[in-house]
């Protein structure tokens, strides 16, 4: 009988329902007195069909009431199937020959009007001879071992045609059936879907536990409310939405894995009921609400009802991912940007620093690429990714993570929680910029890339006061040559770790450079250098190194020299909070109690100062005038004080000669008194 | 003063001889360019300190290169300013490269050119590996004798080329055997059987130079103990050799024996205040980070404060006597 699945389309009562048709459908097992007689026949069949030999000794007896009787024959043909007249009366239009152990269609004689015929659970291989049965409305072959869809040509009446349970390899030869509503053909060895688009009329197919690999061809069923597929290997679907009256969709225990493969469905506008368990795309963590969000008219999702709540979840989830990918594509944008430009900054570098950039051409064209579409991106980035103080509504997924990224070509400055990084000379300029107290306060590690440490040494009082928090510089590619340049570094208020990275910094190769660094910077007390702790140790052994440098740095200085270094770095320090706007007394409050604490700590170790090589040689250019001057100066002292020597000797020789003459002049007056007085007189006279 | 020498010289020649002028025109220039630092204390003060500065030798102090180089004062005064700075990495025990002796030196001086720092260390790895480690000592002599004697080591350097390549800058011509084959062979490359020079030749010509040159020599006598001991020597060789000597640095005066280089107790004395004065600086920070409200430090205030006031005011009657005044 037919299986209650094919049940009608309006209600789920499990109780018999007419469906419209015509049909009368019977749950209940057969009426038990029908009776049927098998008779084979020797005589040549009354209809124009073919006789086969078959050889049939079997006596059989039905079940429940079914008296076939089966006369065999030597002669082998079909056998004859012959009713009582009462039983063709009471059921004239059903016919049942279930379990008979049939291997051979028999010869039906004389039941033209037949509608229903149901051969179920029998060993049929082929379908044969019933096709005289022209009135037939329901064939049932269900269990038998059918290897071929035939003999059905002439049924042009069939309505349900049930071939479950066969070994059907094709469908095929169905073109007559253009009035066929229910299809079963599940149970079978079917591969494709195919010569079924003539059947318009088609409402219930059934291909399950088939060999079906994936679904199209179903164009032209457009009667087609049911399409069962479970139980198959079936990795896309297709044309499901040229099927339209197709509301529920069976596609459970296949292989489908994404919803791409799937997606026609979405365009299918009169699915309702659809099943997916048993795929992989059902153990997805996206697999709900990504199947409700698609197919919003979807009323049952593998047999559970959709709920309004369920509709909303998949929105506001759909919605979030939707965001999630254009941020992360946002954020996968400027990484790339950065890391161009990184290269773009270290590219100038090597040219600078005169080593040959070892940057392969393909990588040279894209950067060279970037810059022109650069600008117009960049004045897009630099919007979007402006500082929390500037555009206060920026999502906080984005704010977590890359804060107030400025890209352009030539340096890069980021600031990533609590690590700002520059990259190229001109980002120096940033520290310029207005930062927010809370961005700047949080941070707490600086780190320098491709960058001339000369350079840094100038912006080092801005860092100080714009960054009070930083307590771990990093150098990388710095240029760091010189036990000297890490003097440059007392003048900040407190640094907790320094790393400099050995690329790019000669002075790394030194074996002292550590040592110098806490003997210099020992007013720190930093903790880490490179990564590893600083030890009591290490900091008696940097004393012990360098001490007595600055003892004799100090202690030994004239007090004049004293001063003016220490002067110099004071007033380089006043000179630039005068060019700033800081010019609030409490900035200089600061300084001066930063520069008295410095004092006080450790003024042996102030002197030892770094001045950058182009301010050094300026200085000495300046003073090179003065120097002229003094020259000139010391000359004139020189010629001077050598005439006056010269005098001085000279008189010296001289002398003894003129005094002898001084006292004979004087002798030779004073002989004659009387002269003499005369003499006198006269020089007082002439005087007046 | 009054000896025969001073007069012979005319006044300019003699103050440039003794390098006073260099002196006084440095200290003029000084005072101009710290000329609001020293008004305030005075200029005569100024002067004292200036050349108490030049007698100690720590005028030369963080001073530009130039300076440094201008007398042969100077130069001493700064080697000697290297050694007792730096004695200490020596005594350490460090081998360092020629770039990080170089970077010592520029911590006092910061100007002071690489190729000067080049050439002594050709001399003491006999100018061959030039990234070597060296020791302290070996550096620190090789050093003194390129920079006191550097006019006169880059004369000797032509000289001894002119005799390689068989040029005898001496009048006399000694036709010798030997010089005729110098002549043929004109490169040291080729010189590897007679390497270098014949060092009684090449006395001569320094003697010639030590004569004529105006710039500082080692003592003429000294040279010649150098050069009596080998038959011939390369120009290198002869630096080591001068380096090495002990009579020309006893004669420079700058830097004490080879012996005696790591002892300065003075120094050291000086040195161990300092190291203990630093742990107890870094342990009294760490006790001030653990404890905060600056603990210790109160404390002592506290008690100084404590034990001012009874001295100054009048012995007022303590509320809590443990014992009747005496």
């Amino acid at each position: 009988m037919i299986p209650g699945k094919y049940r009608s389309v309006s209600g789920r009562a499990a109780n018999n329902v007419n469906c419209g048709l015509h049909l009368v459908i019977q749950t209940s097992s057969l009426p038990e007195k029908s009776k049927v007689e098998f008779k084979l026949n020797k005589e040549t069949p009354s209809f124009p069909g073919r006789l086969l030999q078959h050889d049939l000794e079997r006596n059989y007896s039905s079940r429940q009431g079914d008296h076939i009787n089966l006369a065999s024959s030597s002669m082998p043909s079909f056998p004859i199937l012959q009713r009582s007249s009462e039983e063709k009366i009471l059921y004239s239009d059903r016919l049942t020959l279930e379990r008979q152990k049939l291997t051979v269609c028999p010869i039906i004689d004389g039941e033209e009007h037949l509608r229903l015929l149901n051969f179920q659970h029998n060993f049929i291989t082929r379908i044969q001879n019933i096709s005289n049965l022209q009135r037939l409305i329901f064939l049932d072959l269900y269990d038998n071992q059918i290897e071929e869809i035939s003999g059905l040509s002439t049924l042009r009446s069939l309505r349900v045609l049930l071939l479950g349970k066969n070994r059907i390899k094709k469908i095929s030869n169905l073109e007559n059936l253009k009035s066929l509503d229910v299809l079963d053909l599940h149970g079978n060895q079917i591969t494709r879907i195919e010569n079924v688009s003539h059947l318009c009329d088609l409402r219930v197919l059934n291909l399950a536990r088939n060999l079906l690999s994936h679904v199209d061809n179903l164009n032209g069923l457009d009667s087609l409310t049911e399409l069962n597929l479970r139980h198959n290997q079936i990795t896309f679907v297709r044309d499901v939405d040229n099927l339209p009256s197709l509301q529920r969709l069976f596609l459970s225990f296949n292989n489908i894995s994404t919803f791409e493969s799937v997606c026609c469905l979405a365009d299918s506008s009169s699915l309702s009921d659809i099943t997916f368990d048993g795929n992989p795309i059902a153990q997805e963590s996206w697999y709900k609400h990504t199947i409700l969000q698609n197919m919003m008219q979807l009323r049952q999702l593998d047999m559970k009802r959709v709920t309004e709540e369920e509709r909303r979840m998949a929105s506001v989830v759909a919605k979030k991912e939707e965001e999630k990918k254009r941020e992360s594509h946002k954020q996968s944008l400027l990484k790339e940007k950065k890391r161009l430009t990184i290269n773009n900054v270290a590219r100038k570098w090597d040219l600078q620093q005169h080593r040959t950039p070892n940057i392969a051409t393909n990588q040279d064209t894209k950067v060279s690429d970037s810059p022109s579409q650069d600008p117009s991106q960049l004045h897009g980035s630099a919007v979007v990714s402006a500082f929390p103080e500037e555009t206060g509504s920026l999502d906080s997924g984005l704010t977590s993570a890359l804060q107030g990224l400025s890209v352009t070509d030539t340096h890069l400055v980021e600031v990533d929680g609590d690590t700002l990084s520059l990259y190229g000379s001109g980002a120096l300029e940033s520290l310029d910029r207005n930062w927010s107290v809370q961005t700047a306060g949080m941070v707490t590690t600086v780190s320098f890339t491709f960058i001339e440490f000369d350079e840094i040494v100038q912006v080092l009082p801005k860092l100080k006061m714009k960054f009070p928090n930083s307590l771990h510089l990093k150098f990388k590619e710095t240029n760091l040559v010189m036990l000297q340049q890490f003097n440059a570094l007392a003048q900040l208020r407190r640094v907790d770790q320094l790393t400099i990275d050995p690329q790019g910094n000669p002075v790394v190769n030194f074996t002292l450079w550590k040592y110098y660094v806490l003997f210099r910077l020992s007013h720190f007390s930093m903790q880490k250098i490179n990564g590893t702790e600083v030890t009591q140790n290490d900091m008696i052994m940097a004393e012990r190194l360098f001490g007595i440098l600055a003892h004799v740095a100090s202690s030994e200085l004239p007090q004049y020299r004293l001063i003016s270094i220490l002067g110099d770095a004071r007033k380089k320090q006043f000179r630039y909070l005068l060019e700033t706007k800081g010019k609030k007394p409490g900035l200089v409050n600061e300084d001066n109690n930063d520069s008295k604490r410095l004092v006080g700590e450790n003024t042996n170790r102030a002197t030892l100062n770094y001045t950058t090589r182009d301010f050094y040689n300026e200085r000495l250019e300046e003073i090179k005038e003065k120097k002229k001057f003094c020259k000139m100066y010391m000359e004139d002292l020189v010629k001077e004080a050598t005439d006056i020597n010269m005098k001085n000797e000279a008189l010296q020789k001289l002398w003894p000669q003129m005094f002898i003459e001084l006292v004979r002049d004087a002798v030779i007056e004073i002989r004659n008194k009387n002269s003499y007085m005369k003499l006198c007189l006269q020089q007082i006279t002439d005087q007046k | 003063m009054l000896s025969p020498e001073r007069l012979a010289l005319p006044d300019y020649e003699y103050l440039a001889q003794r390098h006073v002028l260099t002196y006084m025109e440095d200290a003029v220039c000084q005072l101009l360019e710290n000329k609001e630092d020293i008004s305030q204390y005075g200029i005569a003060r100024f002067f004292t300190e200036y050349f108490n500065s030049v007698c100690q030798g720590t005028h030369i102090l963080f001073r530009e290169f130039s300076f440094i180089q201008a007398t042969p004062h100077n130069r001493a005064s700064f080697l000697r300013a290297f050694w007792r700075c730096f004695r200490t990495v020596g005594k350490n025990g460090d081998l360092l490269t020629m770039r990080e002796y170089h970077c010592l030196l520029q911590l006092l001086c910061p100007d002071f050119p690489l190729e000067l720092t080049q050439k002594a260390a050709r001399i003491v790895l006999m100018d061959d590996a030039m990234d070597c480690l060296m020791s302290f000592s070996d550096f620190l002599f090789a050093f003194q004798i390129q920079f006191y004697y550097s006019e006169f080591l880059e004369s000797v350097a032509a000289i001894y080329q002119d005799l390689l390549a068989g040029k005898n800058p001496n009048t006399v011509i000694v036709p010798t055997s030997s010089s005729g084959q110098h002549r043929q062979r004109p490169t040291l490359g080729e010189a590897s059987m007679l390497e270098g020079v014949e060092a009684s030749l090449f006395y001569q010509c320094l003697e010639n130079l030590c004569d004529r040159h105006k710039y500082s020599c080692p003592p003429p006598a000294l040279v010649k103990e150098v050069l009596s001991n080998v038959q011939r020597l390369t120009f290198y060789g002869f630096l080591v050799a001068l380096s090495k000597h002990h009579g020309i640095n006893q004669a420079l005066g700058a830097l004490p024996d080879k012996g005696d280089l790591m002892h300065d107790p003075a120094m050291d004395e000086e040195l161990e205040r300092l190291v203990v004065r630093s742990r107890l600086h870094r342990t009294s920070q760490q006790h001030r980070a653990k404890e905060p409200g600056d603990f210790g430090f109160q404390r002592r205030d506290k008690l100084e404060a404590l034990e001012r006031v009874p001295s100054a005011s009048a012995p007022t009657p303590y509320p809590y006597r443990w014992e009747p005044r005496e």
